[in-house]
């Protein structure tokens, strides 16, 4: 993910002049043609995420596409507030560009593991957010938003989810329709698609998976819920807040819906160890999704 | 453009007695800081307030908004009903000022520490572009108690920013919990280029200014302008802290003014 991020940069930075890199001392070296090719664009501009934040309105209100590189937790929590008024009140694009949300980062432990990110983004008006999990979903959808006017907020995942779309499946905005079904309702995001179609597999659920958490394919969804009346959220991201709170939105007036919500329930992660391992403690393996399945259908 | 400090004063006053909101001493320490910049040192067309070549103001102490409402209207970017309407439901003019209502007004602020920085990013911007336009940023001693002051602090000296001129408004509005002390050591050590002037003398802060204008430094400057929170009346300046986000009554209103006068 991270090396097609840097390619898309290179790739638009070629044709507009105005998007301008701002990092917080991370993927300096990924960043390095960017840099030689675009000097006068491209800052890595220290361990100061507000100031950071803050800069890129006021290249943004000059006319800039400004991309703001960091590690979720400090891209995210610690500027809430710049994000809130410097991006989102002020009505001024940006692009920020997160790696090491949810628990990416797992053996550096809770200051490094970011699972409210989404949670709290929501919550903003004007505010773009979508979780891209393979390499052309990245691709496409930059292109498609970083100079639309609005701030979007991209997580980028450790892992990806492995399934090939097609860059005409791919639009900001849009689910996609992975697997046909009428029992239940999986709406997916990130890297868990995986694990979701081999769980699903044999089984009468249908999937739906979404790279954009805001605005969510409210249309997508509720024409799938509407059919089955149960509905499924996984998600690498607090149960509050996230994928399935945006769900519930959508759906919450259709009646007789059951919802249940897979991701971290309200907890601080305190373990170390590998992502893998973490996936597996919360049910995040194939296994544990067809076990809720199976409980649903 | 001549600019008269009591009429801004007066219209300060005016706007916040009748509204019953604003912050009349952090507005009145300020009054010839926006004089002297709107009268005879920044570029800018009123009718045509995002003209590519004007200079840009930035008030990252954004509660003293009054202040700059009052300056806007005298230079004919916004109207005396503008004023009279100020902090209303439905008016332009808030206690903290707005970029997208308000002609002239570059950066929403209020939230202390996020205008300095958004300042440096428009310097950076300038910078990219190539063009001449200076920023000014003013920001309080009481706002530098904010971390992010002292990041872009570092990140403007570091990227030269030479076309940003912050002006520290030194009215001692955080003396009481966390003052700023040695401010001029402290802006020079970190790599700025210090002044320090009589922050209410017309005379002191146009020969600093004009300087800076005509000076090749590459680096930024920071003014450190000591002022009088509540300067120009005497009931606020000896008691800025209780007058801070206070109205007056009718009498202290008519004895406010009369000391303006």
């Amino acid at each position: 993910m991270r090396k097609q991020f840097a390619k898309t940069l290179e790739e638009v930075g070629d044709k507009d002049e105005n998007l301008v890199v701002l990092l917080g001392d991370v993927s300096v070296f990924l960043l390095r043609k960017f840099q030689e090719r675009f000097p006068n664009r491209f800052y890595n501009i220290g361990i100061c995420e507000q100031t950071i934040i803050s800069m890129a309105a006021g290249l943004s209100a000059l006319g800039f596409y400004p991309v703001i590189h960091t590690i979720a937790p400090f891209a995210v929590e610690r500027c809430y507030e710049q994000i809130k008024i410097g991006l989102c009140y002020q009505k001024l694009g940006a692009n920020i560009v997160s790696v090491g949300s949810a628990f990416d980062y797992a053996a550096l432990g809770s200051s490094h593991h970011c699972y409210e990110d989404l949670a709290i983004l929501r919550s903003l008006p004007n505010l773009q957010i979508v979780y891209p999990s393979s390499e052309i979903e990245f691709d496409v959808i930059f292109k498609e938003t970083y100079n639309n006017g609005y701030p979007t907020y991209f997580r980028l995942p450790g892992n990806k989810h492995g399934v090939q779309f097609a860059s005409d499946q791919i639009r900001f905005g849009n689910g996609i329709k992975v697997k046909e079904g009428n029992s239940l309702t999986i709406v997916v995001t990130g890297p868990q698609l995986k694990n979701v179609i081999m769980a699903s597999e044999l089984l009468d659920s249908e999937i739906i998976y979404v790279h954009t958490i805001k605005p969510l394919d409210v249309e997508l969804v509720r024409h799938s819920v509407i059919k089955t009346g149960k509905v499924l959220t996984i998600e690498e991201h607090n149960t509050i807040g996230g994928l399935g709170d945006e769900v519930s939105r959508a759906t919450e007036d259709i009646g007789n819906v059951i919802q249940v919500r897979m991701g971290i329930n309200d907890t601080f992660l305190t373990k170390y160890g590998s992502y893998g391992q973490h996936c597996t403690a919360l049910g995040l393996d194939i296994n544990g999704i067809k076990h809720m399945i199976e409980g649903l259908i | 453009m001549k600019l008269n400090p009591y009429e801004i004063r007066k219209s300060i006053l005016q706007m916040c007695y009748t509204s019953g909101e604003g912050h009349i001493p952090s507005c009145f320490s300020i009054v010839e800081i926006l004089v002297e910049l709107y009268g005879n040192v920044m570029r800018y067309k009123p009718e045509h307030p995002d003209w590519e070549d004007r200079d840009y103001f930035i008030l990252s102490k954004g509660h003293a908004s009054a202040a700059l409402y009052a300056t806007l209207q005298n230079v004919g970017f916004i109207s005396v009903t503008d004023l009279s309407n100020f902090s209303k439901y439905d008016s332009i003019l808030g206690g903290h000022p707005d970029r997208n209502k308000v002609p002239g007004v570059e950066a929403s602020t209020g939230s202390l520490g996020h205008g300095f920085p958004f300042a440096a990013g428009v310097a950076l911007g300038l910078k990219i572009k190539a063009k001449p336009n200076k920023v000014y940023v003013l920001i309080g001693d009481g706002e530098s108690n904010e971390g992010s002051i002292w990041e872009t602090a570092m990140v403007a000296a570091h990227r030269k920013l030479n076309n940003l001129i912050g002006i520290l408004d030194a009215n001692q509005s955080t003396s009481r919990c966390l003052p700023l002390t040695n401010a001029v050591d402290k802006w020079t050590a970190f790599g700025w280029n210090v002044l320090e002037v009589d922050g209410h003398s017309l005379k002191e802060l146009g020969h600093t200014f004009k300087a800076i204008i005509n000076s090749k430094q590459s680096c930024p400057t920071m003014i450190i302008a000591h002022t009088l929170k509540g300067k120009g009346s005497k009931i606020l300046e000896n008691d800025g802290y209780s007058w801070h986000h206070k109205n007056p009554s009718e009498e202290e209103y008519k004895a406010i003014l009369r000391e303006l006068e």
